[in-house]
């Protein structure tokens, strides 16, 4: 099994119009054994733009603090919000600096441009981004979540759909993997603002 | 900063009455300078300055004091010339530096802090002395167009106008009668020239001046001879 | 008086140089050292996303074509349907990347700026040659180990040229190039129809043929034909998505799909942006 299997985790962001959506599982387990059924893999990094990491939990906590450390500073020194599109790309470099000696983890990015379009990037462990228009996934299920949005995505989607199409890929998803799964989040951002729901899930 | 084994000493010291006599002479040493100018127009920026050489013999096209910084920032200097190349290469790496972080060309402001603070450590480190030069600094960003001053102690300013150099003083309070908040790029140009040519010694022609501008397509150039030419012709 | 001291050996002591920003970072490399060994024989190490790919590019009369497919893989799995394989370096010069992703995404960025840096102190344009050199180094000292299969092709004060480089160092110019995957397909589309001096029209048509002979008997290749085209006297046109013969969207769409409604646990409103619309109720 992959360290990157260890701990089991399946994310997905996807666009809507003017709105974006990333959902996430909240299982942490230890290899077969289920630990928690509330753990954090998603992260608000700013009104508008969130990050999911899946992978090794403790790589997962490690760049979650480190982000919002950059971030932090960068607001300070820039007196402005970072845009998901340099934050994906700060993102992808941190990664790639740790090139031969990499964090076990494979970030999604979501969020919105300036002009209230979507943004979507996803990223492998070592920083190679994916740059897509519809959706990214990732975690331990990811031929099912692909396989899901792939099917299920239409484009200009309403918050409202988009909500049940993100939250329908997950569940589906996470039916078929024993590593994920537990209950999961779903973030939908507009330029109104962020709504949160928590999804019941099987637990099994 | 030297560290404490190095027992250095920093020349820019306190005198009795609490100034910093290396950085005023410094000061001084821009104040003879050769002649800069900036202005801000409400659609972009634009940079001159005296490049008179006294001997004939030298090659006035090898001559270039206007440089470009990152594709939407430039910069101009009065004061002592090969100081000025140390900053311009500094402040080139770190655009670049940020670009690969980021993806994103560094804002105006943070290349112009960033540029006063390496002049900053140098009123304070052993062994050094301060830049001799002070710097005009045009950009155009999300935060549009911008003009920014950086002098030998470190501090910067953002200007509508500016002047630097010899005759300094003449030029600011020429241009504090001609500033207009709605003067656009052409204008300003012109402005620029009017400026630069009231301290002006000798002929003012398209081999004795260098202008850039910066304007909403976010590119900085320096403008040909033929051009500058042309913008003196119509002033004329 | 105090007495003045200079710096041991008397040299000038300059400002220190900020810390080494650049290069790697090893600080996690005995960490994931240790948790491979621990894992043992079973486990496997995560693979980076890679770019099976087929890349290529001919010089032709009038400058230098590139082409390239536009999948981007992980072990079997497809990561990336249209991802971007042709990448910039300079205005007269660009270069397509085979191997781990990041890799050729990185190098080609670094390289790039390094590109840039010297034509802003030099004022002239880059050449191929120096952007050649500059990756070749880059890639020998880490033997190999940054994976990157380039395809680099520009015009400059000599005139077209067309460079393959390999992720040990090596390089090679040649009138007509494939890499990846899928080269030893595309490779066989350019033995079979390659002629000097070919003309533009031609020139592309060559390099979308051998791209989708990667893309259709590859499979690490797959979905589209990206092309750029440099041409003499230094000005580029990049044309993504040039063809795509495997556009599966108008088919997705045509099904309509059932509803089914979300069982929600839990709703909270995170954060809302207010709009003050009526100024006086603020002076309360």
């Amino acid at each position: 099994m992959s360290i990157l299997q260890h701990n089991g985790a399946a994310i997905i962001c996807m666009a809507g119009k003017n709105c974006v959506a990333i959902a996430a599982d909240t299982r942490f387990g230890l290899q077969q054994q289920t630990v928690a059924c509330d753990f954090e893999k998603v992260f608000k990094m700013s009104d508008r733009m969130f990050v999911g990491l899946a992978g090794l939990a403790t790589d997962v906590q490690t760049l979650r603090n480190t982000l919002k450390f950059k971030l932090a500073l960068y607001e300070l020194r820039e007196e402005r919000v970072m845009k998901p599109e340099a934050f994906s790309a700060l993102l992808s470099h941190m990664l790639y600096e740790k090139r031969f000696g990499p964090y076990f983890v494979e970030p999604v990015v979501c969020g919105l441009k300036d002009d209230g379009s979507p943004f979507l990037c996803g990223m492998d462990l070592i920083g190679a981004p994916v740059y897509t228009d519809d959706y990214v996934v990732s975690g331990t299920c990811t031929p099912n979540l692909n396989g899901m949005c792939e099917s299920m995505w239409r484009p200009d989607m309403a918050p409202d759909e988009l909500f049940e199409t993100i939250s329908q890929c997950l569940l589906a998803s996470v039916d078929r993997d024993a590593l994920s799964g537990w209950g999961a989040v779903v973030h939908v951002i507009t330029p109104q603002g962020i709504t949160s729901k928590s999804l019941k899930g099987r637990m099994d | 900063m030297a560290s404490d084994a190095s027992y250095s000493y920093s020349l820019t010291t306190f005198s009795r009455s609490g100034k910093l006599l290396q950085i005023e002479y410094a000061l001084t040493a821009v104040g003879e300078g050769k002649t800069s100018i900036g202005i801000k127009a409400k659609n972009g920026v634009v940079l001159i300055t005296d490049k008179k050489i006294q001997n004939k013999l030298v090659d006035v096209q090898q001559v270039k004091k206007l440089e470009k910084v990152s594709p939407s920032v430039g910069f101009v200097y009065s004061g002592v010339g090969p100081d000025y190349r140390v900053l311009v290469k500094k402040a080139r790496k770190q655009a670049q530096a940020y670009f690969l972080q980021y993806r994103a060309l560094k804002p105006v402001k943070a290349l112009v802090q960033d540029t006063a603070s390496v002049m900053q450590e140098y009123t304070q480190s052993g062994g050094v002395r301060p830049f001799g030069i002070s710097l005009l600094v045009a950009g155009y960003d999300d935060e549009g167009p911008q003009l920014f001053q950086v002098d030998p102690s470190g501090a910067y300013y953002g200007w509508k106008a500016s002047a630097i150099g010899k005759n300094f003083k003449n030029a600011r309070s020429f241009l504090e009668k001609r500033y207009n908040d709605d003067v656009e790029l052409d204008d300003a140009i012109h402005t620029a020239l009017l400026t630069m040519r009231e301290g002006f010694e000798g002929e003012m022609t398209e081999h004795t001046i260098e202008v850039g501008i910066v304007g909403e397509d976010r590119v900085f150039r320096v403008l040909t001879p033929a051009e500058v030419k042309d913008f003196l012709d119509e002033s004329t | 008086m105090a007495q003045l001291r200079v710096a041991p050996g008397g040299e000038h002591v300059l400002p220190k140089e900020p810390p080494q920003t650049g290069g790697f970072d090893f600080g996690l490399a005995a960490r994931n050292a240790r948790l491979a060994a621990a894992a043992g024989a079973t486990a496997s190490m995560p693979e980076p996303m890679s770019t099976g790919t087929t890349i290529c590019g001919v010089v032709y009369a009038g400058g230098v074509v590139l082409g390239a497919d536009t999948r981007a893989t992980g072990g079997s799995e497809v990561a990336d349907k249209n991802c971007e394989k042709i990448h910039y370096l300079a205005p007269n010069i660009y270069c397509c990347g085979a191997g781990t992703a990041a890799d050729t995404e990185k190098t080609t960025e670094l390289i790039a700026s390094q590109l840039e840096l010297l034509r802003l102190g030099t004022g002239t344009q880059s050449r191929v040659v120096a952007a050649t050199t500059l990756l070749k180094r880059t890639l020998f000292r880490y033997q190999g180990h940054v994976s990157a299969a380039l395809v680099l092709g520009g015009v400059d004060c000599t005139g077209p040229s067309l460079y393959q480089i390999y992720p040990h160092g090596s390089t090679a110019r040649l009138p007509y190039v494939t890499m990846g995957s899928g080269s030893l397909a595309a490779m066989s589309v350019f033995e079979t129809r390659y002629a000097d001096n070919l003309d533009e029209a031609a020139a592309i048509a060559l390099v979308k043929d051998a791209i989708r002979a990667g893309i259709f008997n590859d499979l690490g290749s797959g979905s589209n034909v990206d092309v750029t085209i440099i041409r003499t006297g230094g000005e580029a046109t990049v044309l993504r998505g040039y063809e795509t013969p495997n556009d599966t969207r108008p088919l997705r769409e045509a099904y309509v799909r059932p509803k089914a409604l979300v069982p929600v646990k839990a709703t909270a409103v995170l954060s809302t942006q207010v709009e003050v619309t009526d100024a006086d109720a603020m002076e309360l």
